[in-house]
């Protein structure tokens, strides 16, 4: 009897249930956002208006100069020296103390740098990522780990060291003040924390023996670098001193 | 024994009362009689990243596409056009022009409010000026951050998404909820905090449910920022979409994938979850077109028209 009951609540809860809507039809589109398919709504821009001015004049600050376009490249290049350069020496201000060495991402740099003027907004372009700059402190075995790693595919981009590089191993490593690279001794590398935390496959640098947070975003210490350039007087010429070299 | 026999017969008289009003349960519940089919068009965008104005005139792949004011211009004339628009985004609102560096987030979400966005999802770069920020700049959203797997319990972000929020458009109720993919390794834990990412599936499947029985929903829609598709079994939209139940369809976003048209995948009850995501930077803008009508046979497998 109670299964009865049961039963019956059961087919009076079904038919009380409201049936609903039924989806009968469905198409889609796909519309492309450009000039052919709108305008752009007046309210709209007005509002933006104020924004954009905004970022204009932040964005067309002229840093510096530069005596001709400075590029990217592998396995070394204008470009790659000038900005590990410049993140280890800001590095070493915001830190207060030595580093050995600095570390850039090959393919975080995501644009070249202008003839002439350097603006901030050409900062925002090389270096759109808010990246942080750490510090992390390596033992010699596991910072060859980390050249060999970048060096396979001559995607090395480091400032305040020189190396060589056969077969995607990195040799005769020497830093600048001629020390060589010993296995069980200790350096200071500054670097994206996108790298320091595992990115771009280096997951072994999770084991490092100290990390420690500069709190200054890449871009910063890049902006602040090329202003100080700025004030010198002295235009940036793009020189490449072959730090990395293949064998 | 009699007492039984007649409950038998009692239950046989109900049970054919009960068919009786099974049958004629529709009209009866709608009051007003029959109504003809009711479209609904639901509009949407994934990672914009801060792409407010059109890309620069610079000879690049995507000169001169988007621009958050022609986007407005498009949804205002579909608007007028259809009487039920929905308007809905999968996150990575944020990041990737020096808007976000300079503004954090303000204009896009001004810029989302005047659009009439009805809701959003977070995505990982939208954690990217930290979560006090998403606080900020979500506080100044007229439309709700959907989000049911993260738990925000011990951040400053508690109570201000929603898990689920339901949409009522001429009867039809379309129940929209959010999924986020997973912050770590991602997305730095100084950013996320103690942000506590719970398993898609298992939210997914509890979340639809409950929109489809408890709200009634004839309609459930995900928005999703865990990627259309990996290699592997890593969880995306199309794993998603094939192991769960009582979802229509996911409004996807992160891989920035340009889809042609949504693709069907069929879930665990063999029925055809739409899964769509419309590349990136708001060069385009998804739309759907539904058409509902009270009491029909639920759309199954069959081909469906598909303009691309």
């Amino acid at each position: 009897m109670k299964k009865y009951v049961c039963l019956l609540v059961l087919v009076v809860l079904a038919a009380c249930q409201p049936k609903g809507y039924q989806l009968v039809n469905r198409t889609a589109q796909r519309i492309g956002v450009d000039s052919l398919t709108a305008s752009a709504d007046s309210s709209v821009v007005r509002f933006l208006q104020p924004y954009r001015e905004g970022l204009n004049r932040s964005m067309n600050e002229v840093l510096t100069h530069a005596t001709a376009r400075i590029e990217k490249g592998q396995p070394d290049a204008a470009l790659n020296d000038l900005l590990s350069d410049a993140l280890l020496q800001q590095a070493r201000l915001r830190y207060g103390k030595p580093i050995d060495m600095s570390h850039l991402n090959y393919g975080g740099i995501r644009n070249n740098l202008p003839e002439g003027d350097i603006t901030t907004g050409s900062i925002f372009e090389v270096m759109p990522f808010d990246n942080q700059l750490v510090v992390l402190t390596l033992r010699g075995d596991m910072l060859q780990q980390l050249l060999d790693h970048f060096a396979n595919g001559d995607k090395l981009v480091v400032g305040g060291i020189r190396a060589k590089v056969h077969n995607g191993h990195a040799h005769d490593v020497v830093f600048g003040n001629g020390r060589t690279l010993q296995p069980a001794e200790l350096y200071t590398v500054a670097m994206s924390d996108y790298i320091a935390d595992g990115g771009d496959n280096a997951g072994f640098l999770k084991k490092a023996v100290k990390r420690e947070t500069l709190t200054y975003l890449i871009r910063d210490a890049l902006l602040d670098y090329f202003r100080q350039q700025g004030k010198t007087g002295q235009p940036i010429k793009p020189i490449s001193d072959g730090r990395i070299s293949l064998d | 024994m009699d007492a039984s026999a007649s409950t038998r017969r009692d239950f046989l008289k109900l049970l054919g009362t009960a068919a009786v009003i099974g049958a004629t349960t529709p009209d009866l519940l709608a009051g007003t009689g029959h109504k003809g089919p009711v479209r609904l068009t639901i509009l949407h965008t994934n990672d914009v990243h801060s792409r407010l104005d059109p890309f620069p005139m610079d000879g690049g792949r995507n000169a001169g596409k988007g621009g958050v004011a022609r986007r407005a211009t498009l949804i205002e004339q579909i608007r007028r056009q259809e009487k039920h628009v929905l308007l809905f985004d999968a996150g990575d609102i944020f990041q990737g022009t020096p808007y976000f560096n300079l503004y954090k987030g303000e204009p896009e979400i001004l810029a989302m409010n005047r659009l009439g966005y009805d809701a959003g999802t977070i995505g990982n770069h939208d954690f990217d000026g930290g979560i006090d920020n998403m606080v900020t700049q979500f506080g100044k959203a007229t439309f709700p951050m959907l989000i049911a797997n993260y738990d925000f319990k011990n951040t400053v972000l508690d109570g201000r998404t929603k898990p689920y929020k339901v949409f009522v458009k001429d009867g039809i109720r379309v129940g929209v909820f959010g999924l986020g993919i997973k912050p770590e390794g991602l997305i730095p834990k100084d950013a996320y905090r103690e942000t506590v990412y719970l398993d898609p599936v298992d939210v997914a499947m509890t979340t639809a449910q409950q929109l489809r029985q408890q709200e009634r929903c004839d309609y459930v829609v995900c928005l999703s920022h865990l990627g259309y598709k990996y290699e592997g079994p890593t969880i995306s939209d199309t794993v998603l979409a094939g192991k769960t139940r009582n979802i229509d369809l996911i409004i996807g976003g992160h891989t920035h994938t340009f889809l042609d048209a949504p693709v069907a995948i069929t879930n665990l009850d063999g029925q055809p979850v739409w899964v769509n995501q419309v590349g990136f930077a708001g060069i385009n803008l998804g739309r759907l077109d539904l058409t509902f009508e009270r009491g029909k046979a639920a759309l199954t497998g069959q081909s469906l028209e598909i303009k691309a």
